[in-house]
């Protein structure tokens, strides 16, 4: 366990992102590349009835149209896991699904291919949000312990209320973006990924190749939050490359992205809470119902498992339903099940706070926990007291005047202070990794991950030049490929915690080696000029590292190309990252705009590696919280299915301008149990509770209570 | 994505000759930065473009006279930077810095900029194949009545089509009682803003009044003192490049506090540039309250036909106007 705090050290590549020279996978540029573009179904639900190809293939430069027929057929089911997207299909699912892939010599001859082709349908009946008829409600497993009924039948204080969160799309920068190339029987793929073993595996999978033969190299990401994992172009893109043998790009339109990519499932929240006469939490009930694509894997019970952990509860009831729906699969985004969990948890608590005339802060503090509610297992860390001390202090939270609606500004501006509080687990990934220095002056290091720009490959730089003596501006960090090391998905806040204790174990066996080696010469210089001295080359070390629990049949999983998570609840004890966040919203007295000047945001991630990076995710968690709370909704029309606003004009996100000052604090504890770094996660907690900050905010400005996302001016009027 | 010819005719009357020529599918361009993006989602499909950037002498900028006058190939940063236009005519100054990004207002024009087509999401979106639109493809109908219209317009809608009309320069004309001079293959004419659009009615893909070929040569203003009390107030779901929810255009002429003329604009609530002399009646000859104000705010949405998710914007508009006009108001007092 690191007994000290890091260095802020520069993002390592920081300078080649601001100076252009980072290549993204959209960049490339290859020899004899052909354009590819997707031609997306325009009905909600059927079949193809036909699809002519041939006005495509007279405009000038298209070279060939990729139909159903050139697919082979879905793999059989199996147990392993979920099947890969499917390829061409004459069935449609969901507007905006693929039917065609049109290849041309450039860009624009493959938009103008895929813009006459005019596919038939067969169209029928489609449900596509909550609402809609025909919408099949599937209840989800309970999660429970103690007996909240009774407990709440027993309260001195309840409060009841539904809470609703949108459907929102990720919309990194970064469009999803593959390159293909076919060569010697062996595919390589060039793409935007935080998942590259998964697409390798997928489009093995789903081509019917060896995975032996498909190699993936994850490019410069420009924002991903869950978004760029498995993508159904990929195979699509791949199989262009095998037919033409040359290499294919397609870089998919936002609006088809919409359509295709996974998003952030729209949530219904109930909850019911209640405390005793002492402002003890008795009991918890929360019902969850999620929009959810007919065959979609994304579980219910996860919207539970963050919130058991957020206070002492000792009377859970969670229930949940999934709502089948004609849509493409939801899937993971930032703070992904406690985001709108918490929205809904946070902002209930403020409700039961407030009903019990408690400082919301006090209420919190005083029902914190030292155990795993759920198993009664020790909590490896948990600074969420220290969160919730110093950004009250940091922000003044002592000069609140508590009444709602008793605070103005000297323009008249409606004043409102909220806060509340996150959590998410801290998982785990076991670790494969190579660590080779050279007599030359170079250090290469290859491990599973990928860097989205939320900083693992700064974090790893850190530890590896705090702890070897090698030459820092010849250090590379193989990320994201899996010809460099067996690849995990990067997701849920576990990649720095999974790396950095394997980028340190690898440098404590480097320095043993050199030890050995030397054995007892003093030779002088850095480890390179060291390693000239005695006339070696090169010095390689390979470390594996496992989560808490894990053992080898992980690192197989692993070198499989497989989903190796240890979930935080370890056998033994449970490591959650905590967030606290206090903020202040202004309300236009007429007009009603809601603007937020400041925000204290304060985290307990564990020992923090890369303080710069780390510091750059609570920003980027804070500002999309008030996203979340503010800004962003995905339209359906339910007559038509598919997305309506689905560009960056109207699918509305936050510019500079709606931002203020974000003050962010990290405790930096290390966790004692959870890995020898003594690292938590981080990515997700920064983000969560933000947005119920910001509706208790609204509701202290106004007296307001907002149960529906995103908050606008009309609700306010 | 379709094939087109392009040229960059070097005068007015090149570039009327040339759209002549060139015939049916024929289009003027100037910052494209409306019409490449209509390009692109398929709603424009031109033929043949003929690019008037550089065309010389469009882009002046002239305070002589009685009029100000923009030739319609300026910059809207460059109008927007105008020191004199940003202290005497704030209300101009402002329609264009709260429009759009630093980059579009370097690239799109004044001229071009009248002639910014609707931000209905059922018209530009679903790649022109799935929303019916009345705009897009007349008699197919109207997929936002009905539908998802929290940013459609509450006045001087049709059962055709509530788009509304997106700009917010125009807004500020309107009030101004702007005029543009118009280059055609008939010869040369001025018309008010005003005079521009169209309301949709049974025909709403026709939203303006200028003829084949016609091209629009120069904005101008009819200058008076009533600029300098002046104010363009948007408000919209972000602090910046977002279309308005609501905005109105305000210029004042006080006696005290008493209104002795007022002029009111309002933007992101109707299907063209609107002049609300039902709002300006209420003001004139009394003293401006907050309350008068609202009364004027409201005044001017008494014929409003809100849809299901745009009632708000009844509300909203009158306070914007109300604000508006205690902006404008209060620029007497400095």
């Amino acid at each position: 366990m690191s007994t000290t705090a890091f260095p802020n050290r520069a993002r390592v590549d920081a300078l080649a992102k601001v100076r252009g020279e980072a290549k993204f996978a959209a960049d490339l540029v290859l020899p004899r590349t052909l354009y590819a573009m997707t031609v997306p179904a325009t009905i909600a639900k059927g079949s193809l009835s036909s699809l002519p190809v041939e006005a495509a293939l007279r405009v000038p430069g298209v070279v060939r149209v990729l139909t159903p027929e050139d697919f082979p057929a879905p793999p059989p089911y199996s147990e392993d896991g979920p099947p890969p997207p499917p390829t061409l299909e004459t069935i449609i699912a969901y507007r905006g699904q693929p039917v065609a892939l049109v290849i041309a010599e450039t860009l624009e001859a493959a938009i103008e291919g895929a813009e006459v082709i005019r596919p038939t349908y067969v169209a029928e009946a489609f449900a596509c949000v909550m609402e809609s008829a025909g919408a099949q409600r599937q209840p989800a497993d309970e999660v429970a312990f103690g007996d909240a009924p009774a407990a709440l039948s027993g309260a001195a204080a309840t409060v009841e209320s539904t809470y609703d969160s949108p459907t929102q799309h990720h919309n990194p920068l970064e469009l999803i973006a593959t390159v293909a190339v076919w060569e010697d029987g062996a595919l390589l793929i060039h793409e935007s990924t935080q998942a590259s073993s998964l697409v390798k595996g997928a489009v093995a999978g789903a081509l019917r190749l060896d995975p032996a033969r498909v190699h993936v190299r994850g490019a410069t990401m420009g924002g991903s939050f869950g978004q760029k994992a498995v993508q159904r172009q990929t195979a699509l893109v791949a199989r262009a490359a095998i037919l033409t043998g040359r290499p294919v790009k397609l870089v998919q339109p936002r609006a088809q992205i919409f359509h295709t990519a996974t998003y952030r499932a729209r949530t219904r929240h109930q909850i019911r809470i209640g405390a005793d006469a002492d402002g003890k939490i008795v009991g918890v009930q929360h019902h969850v119902e999620q929009e959810q694509s007919p065959n979609g894997y994304f579980a219910v019970s996860e919207y539970h498992r963050d919130v058991i952990r957020m206070y002492g509860i000792r009377n859970y009831l969670g229930t949940g339903a999934d709502i089948r729906l004609d849509r493409q699969d939801s899937g993971y985004m930032r703070g992904t099940h406690p985001q709108p969990a918490f929205f809904a948890f946070e902002s209930a608590i403020d409700e039961l706070a407030h009903k019990t005339n408690r400082d919301p802060v006090e209420f919190r503090l005083a029902n914190d926990t030292r155990v795993d509610p759920q198993n009664g297992h020790p909590l490896s860390s948990r600074f969420l007291n220290e969160c919730l001390r110093e950004g009250a202090r940091r922000f003044g939270w002592s000069r609140r005047s508590p009444v709602p609606g008793s605070m103005t500004a000297s323009d008249g501006s409606l004043v409102g202070w909220g806060m509340a509080c996150g959590i998410y687990q801290s998982a785990t990934t076991p670790a494969i990794a190579t660590l080779r220095i050279d007599a030359r002056g170079h250090t290469r290091f290859a491990i599973s991950g990928h860097e989205m720009g939320q900083g693992m490959r700064t974090a790893i730089a850190s530890v590896l030049i705090q702890d070897l003596d090698i030459d820092p501006e010849r250090l590379e960090i193989a990320l994201g490929d899996t010809r460099a090391a067996p690849q995990h998905m990067t997701a849920g806040s576990w990649g720095t915690n999974s790396v950095v204790p394997a980028a340190m174990q690898a440098a404590q066996r480097m320095r043993a080696a050199v030890a050995d080696l030397l054995d007892g010469r003093q030779v002088s210089g850095n480890l390179h000029r060291k390693l000239a001295s005695i006339r070696r080359p090169f010095l390689q070390v390979e470390v594996t590292t496992v989560g808490p629990g894990q053992d080898q049949a992980a690192l197989e999983t692993l070198r499989q190309g497989g989903f190796a998570v240890a979930e935080a609840v370890y056998p033994e004890f449970s490591t959650f990252s905590y967030s606290a966040h206090f903020l202040e919203v202004r309300i236009e007295p007429r007009t009603r705009r809601i603007r937020v000047p400041r925000v204290v945001s304060i985290a307990d991630c564990g020992r923090v590696i890369s303080p710069r990076t780390a510091h750059s995710q609570v920003y980027g968690g804070v500002i999309w919280g008030l996203s979340h709370a503010l800004r962003e909704a995905t339209e359906i029309d339910p007559r038509y299915g598919g997305y309506l606003n689905e560009d960056l004009a109207d699918y509305v996100v936050p510019v500079n301008a709606d931002i203020g000052e974000i003050e962010i604090g990290l405790i930096d504890q290390p966790d004692p149990l959870a890995n020898p770094a003594g690292v938590k996660g981080l990515g997700q907690v920064s983000m969560v509770g933000i947005s119920a900050a910001v509706a208790n905010a609204v509701f202290h400005a106004t007296g307001r209570r907002i149960r529906e996302l995103p908050i606008r001016i009309e609700h306010l009027l | 994505m379709r094939p087109f010819t392009y040229i960059r005719p070097a005068t007015p009357q090149e570039a009327v000759g040339a759209f002549a020529e060139a015939g049916e599918g024929a289009r003027f361009i100037a910052g494209g930065t409306t019409l490449y993006d209509l390009m692109k989602l398929t709603i424009e499909r031109p033929a043949h473009l003929i690019d008037v950037t550089a065309v010389r002498g469009l882009d002046r900028i002239e305070m002589d006279g009685d009029r100000l006058r923009f030739g319609a190939n300026a910059a809207m940063s460059a109008v927007a930077g105008d020191p004199t236009i940003g202290r005497d005519y704030p209300v101009l100054s402002e329609a264009l810095w709260k429009a759009a990004s630093q980059q579009l207002r370097n690239m799109a024009t004044v001229g071009g900029n009248l002639l910014q087509r609707t931000r209905c999401m059922y018209f530009r979106n679903g790649g022109g194949g799935i929303y019916p639109c009345n705009k897009r493809e007349p008699g197919s109908g109207c997929a936002a009545i009905g539908g998802l219209d929290r940013g459609q317009a509450v006045l001087g809608t049709s059962e055709a089509c509530t788009a509304v009309s997106p700009g917010d320069w125009p807004v500020a004309l309107v009030a101004m009682d702007a005029s543009i001079e118009v280059l055609g293959p008939a010869g040369s004419r001025s018309l008010p803003v005003g005079d521009l659009y169209r309301l949709p009615g049974d025909t709403p893909h026709l939203e303006f009044t200028l003829g084949p070929g016609e091209m629009i040569t120069a904005i101008t203003v009819p200058k008076t003192p009533a600029g300098r009390l002046s104010t363009y107030h948007k408000i919209r779901d972000r602090e910046s490049y977002a279309f308005a929810l609501t905005s109105a255009a305000v210029a004042l002429e006080m006696s005290g506090d008493r209104v002795e003329g007022a002029r009111i604009a309002l933007g992101g609530v109707a299907t063209r540039p609107w002049r609300a002399s039902e709002a300006e009646e209420v003001l004139i000859g009394h003293l401006l309250t907050p309350e008068l104000a609202l009364a004027a705010g409201q005044a001017a949405f008494r014929d409003a036909r809100p849809g299901r998710h745009n009632s708000f914007k009844t509300e909203l508009g009158a306070r914007t106007i109300t604000d508006a006009l205690i902006i404008a108001a209060g620029r007497g007092r400095t």
